[in-house]
């Protein structure tokens, strides 16, 4: 880790300090809203290498969802009918195209607003199924527990730090979509 | 029953056989407990989904969270259905079953 990731809460400039290099430092905010409405509107207030990463993981969570065989998107499918296999079997066969799809959707629509100032109703509806969806696919790819706390030493732990990270952004919309 | 199921586990629940007893007996629509859908958001899809009020889908949200499960809609099967399609959109884990409560 270099020493630009511990400046960046009481030293100098970002900008003063570390020139072209621009390390890939996510966790740089100091404000605590990633959405702030304004009457139809959400403005997003994420920075740039946040909008690209947003982009970027909508980008994987639209190429797995397409591909449909990753192991770790069951949860995106849940079985609706416990116990019962022929309701179930008919039930997974009518709405499995449209989740796929309408997730499909949602994520090309992350990708297309990642760096708009602000979004509409419908448009914030979309990044939180998407940032929902990674959670729920992330989640389980780390088989987290409600009691799992964050172990900074852990092998896991950049993916547990996004888990976080994605918490963070969804809390937010869920709070400017809330004030509707 | 566990208090709060993981992901890994099926719902430990009694489901009528297939068998057509009753056109007419309703069906309910519960979700279950998960350790990764934040509690704001659930509560947040329960206003949007079904109208509830604030108070009312936080209220919700916490059974889900305290009890394991919660019973958030209920109707004809086809009602059932086509609200439990909503809440897998949704992410959120439910299920539908006949009203034996």
């Amino acid at each position: 880790m270099s020493s630009d990731f511990t400046s960046m809460a009481c030293g100098p400039h970002f900008s003063e300090t570390t020139g072209d290099r621009n390390p890939k430092v996510i966790f740089r905010r100091r404000r605590a809203e990633a959405f702030s409405r304004d009457g139809d509107r959400i403005h997003v207030l994420l920075e740039s290498d946040e909008r690209e990463l947003v982009a970027e993981l909508a980008r994987q969570f639209h190429s797995v969802v397409a591909a449909d065989e990753d192991p770790d998107l069951t949860r995106l499918y849940p079985i609706a009918y416990v116990g019962d296999c022929a309701r179930q079997t008919d039930y997974a066969d009518l709405v499995h195209e449209d989740l796929v799809r309408t997730r499909l959707e949602a994520a090309d629509t992350v990708v297309i607003t990642s760096q708009s100032d602000s979004l509409d109703d419908g448009q914030l509806d979309a990044w939180m199924q998407v940032l929902n969806g990674l959670r729920l696919l992330l989640g389980t790819r780390l088989d987290i527990s409600e009691e799992d706390g964050f172990d900074p030493e852990a092998v896991d732990a950049p993916q547990r730090a996004l888990l976080a990270w994605l918490g963070f952004l969804l809390e937010e919309a869920v709070g400017a979509a809330s004030d509707r | 029953m566990n208090a709060a199921l993981s992901i890994t586990e099926t719902p430990d629940i009694d489901v009528d056989s297939r068998e057509e007893t009753s056109t007419e007996s309703p069906w309910i629509v519960l979700v279950w407990n998960d350790p990764i859908n934040l509690m704001s958001y659930v509560s947040f899809v329960f206003q949007k989904l079904f109208g509830y009020s604030k108070a009312e889908a936080d209220r919700l949200m916490l059974d889900v969270h305290h009890k394991g499960r919660a019973v958030v809609s209920s109707g004809t099967r086809e009602k059932a259905e086509m609200d439990v399609f909503r809440l897998h959109e949704h992410g959120l884990w439910a299920t539908l079953q006949r009203d034996d409560r």
